[in-house]
């Protein structure tokens, strides 16, 4: 084939950078631990009982911090404020700062009414919290998906990847927060292994799904047009491989199914160590998807 | 685009880079960054080179690159304070006061159009040289071209230049598939060398 090489060009890099995979993966576990959270108190699931105030509260903590990535990423920080005053409704970052407003707003009554012990209020604020949480989650999907030049971005499927990797993070997280409390901060020392046994579960149902999605995505990347066939090398066998195929998919996703799902791993130890390893696995896939989908060069 | 004589239309700008008279010498490039105060490091246009083939048959492509001031443009929705905006003769404008710099915009855009203007920190491209337009001029790079090759006007008024050689030549724009429309068209583009791309390093 004709030989054509690129003797001159401009090309500026990526334009949305780490503090922006730093803020989804907060986002993302902030939606997780809340949902959580609300599995008692929303629900009456009583076996969950134990997560709801903590659950809470890391949402809030988590949700606080995320947004300050945000600005940081900002070249003028100080103009934050014309987000809630110059609004474009086709923009997902302008209807988005109204969520990431709400969100922890709502979570912080939630919490309120849960320590004061009113469980009708709780309930009513927990379950307003739910499509609250999934909003403020699936629209930083929507940022990238709506970003029609990025391949790996523009696809529809993009926040429901997000709400499942979401998931996936925030069950990982909670187990952990859970593990560490009763060994380490409760009166028996003695870890609830009912409680933890029913987040594997949880954790193992959005492992699955969220590979699943994934793999429904590479599979139309890799059958689509030159762009997206070039999307899917860039990630299967370019420069994204190892954090893409060895971080996101072997270290975080199938390695801790394999400890989660056989008897003899799934001790409280090897449950700790699955959860470490899916919630970095799942900071690997913010990584490759917001700097490996600005990778390719536009021209 | 659709020639009507006898309707008053209000005007859209647009730009014709004829490539067979491209020399590829940057003058362009250059005559931009003195008329815009473009900082180092960044350009508003740009000449990509591409060279095809191997000795003897070899050619060097040249594709002045600009922002296509597109009719749909892919920026002009995603900007969350409506910095970007588009005026009623089609330039595709950006409030410097305004931008907050989420570069969300240069994420979206398909052509790698806009850049962050180091000093002043927000979001800058090219904006047909709206300042000369509105004094009556055309944009910098056109004025300063040597082959000719840059044609600028109003693509609603069917008897303007750039309309006569848009309706007796073979166009092409960049990506048609983004679904921008975008308003810089180019005679003899050669799509293989438009598709490669700088690897980053």
């Amino acid at each position: 084939m004709t030989e054509v090489t690129t003797i001159y060009n401009v090309a500026y890099g990526e334009a949305l950078g780490i503090p922006i995979a730093v803020y989804f993966y907060l986002t993302g576990l902030s939606a997780g631990s809340f949902i959580l959270s609300t599995l008692a108190y929303g629900f009456g699931m009583i076996r969950y009982k134990p997560l709801g105030k903590i659950g809470v509260v890391v949402a809030i903590l988590l949700l606080i911090v995320a947004p300050l990535n945000l600005m940081i990423d900002l070249e003028q920080p100080w103009r934050f404020w014309e987000l809630f005053y110059y609004i474009n409704p086709t923009s997902a970052i302008s209807y988005g700062s109204f969520l990431l407003t709400l969100y922890p707003i709502n979570c912080m009554i939630y919490g309120t009414f849960m320590f004061m012990g009113k469980a009708k209020l709780t309930k009513i604020f927990g379950l307003i919290g739910i499509p609250l949480a999934l909003s403020v989650h699936g629209y930083t999907g929507f940022i990238l998906a709506l970003a029609k030049a990025r391949i790996l971005w523009n696809t529809a499927l993009m926040p429901f990847i997000f709400l499942a990797s979401a998931m996936v993070s925030g069950i990982a997280m909670m187990i952990l927060i859970a593990i560490a409390r009763d060994k380490f901060f409760s009166a028996e020392r003695k870890i609830n292994m009912d409680l933890i046994n029913g987040l594997v579960v949880m954790l193992i149902v959005s492992i699955v799904a969220d590979l699943s999605l994934i793999g429904t995505d590479i599979l139309v990347l890799l059958n689509s047009h030159d762009e997206a066939y070039e999307a899917a090398q860039l990630i299967l066998t370019g420069a994204f491989r190892n954090i893409f195929l060895g971080g996101e998919i072997l270290l975080g996703a199938l390695v801790p199914l394999a400890l989660l799902s056989n008897r003899i791993t799934r001790t409280p130890f090897g449950i700790s160590v699955a959860s470490v390893l899916v919630m970095l696995g799942i900071f690997a896939m913010r990584y490759t998807m917001v700097i490996g989908g600005q990778a390719i060069p536009q021209h | 685009m659709k020639g009507n004589g006898s309707q008053k239309k209000s005007k859209r700008y647009a730009m014709l880079i004829d490539l067979r008279r491209c020399l590829g010498c940057h003058s362009c490039a250059v005559a931009c960054k003195s008329e815009n105060d473009v900082p180092l490091g960044v350009y508003r246009t740009w000449v990509k080179t591409v060279e095809k083939g191997s000795y003897p048959n070899v050619r060097r492509v040249f594709i002045p690159s600009l922002c296509n001031n597109c009719e749909r443009p892919a920026c002009l929705s995603v900007c969350p304070v409506k910095a970007t905006y588009r005026r009623p003769d089609g330039i595709v404008m950006i409030d410097e006061h305004r931008c907050i710099g989420c570069k969300y915009c240069m994420a979206a855009c398909p052509y790698d159009a806009r850049h962050v203007n180091p000093v002043k920190k927000i979001v800058q491209k090219c904006t047909f040289c709206f300042h000369r337009v509105d004094a009556g001029l055309v944009p910098s790079c056109v004025n300063t071209c040597p082959g000719g090759a840059r044609v600028f006007g109003d693509v609603n008024d069917p008897e303007s230049e750039i309309s006569r050689l848009i309706a007796t030549n073979a166009i092409q724009v960049l990506k048609p598939e983004k679904g921008t429309e975008p308003r810089v068209f180019y005679i003899g583009l050669d799509e293989m060398a438009a598709k490669t791309r700088v690897e980053e390093a």
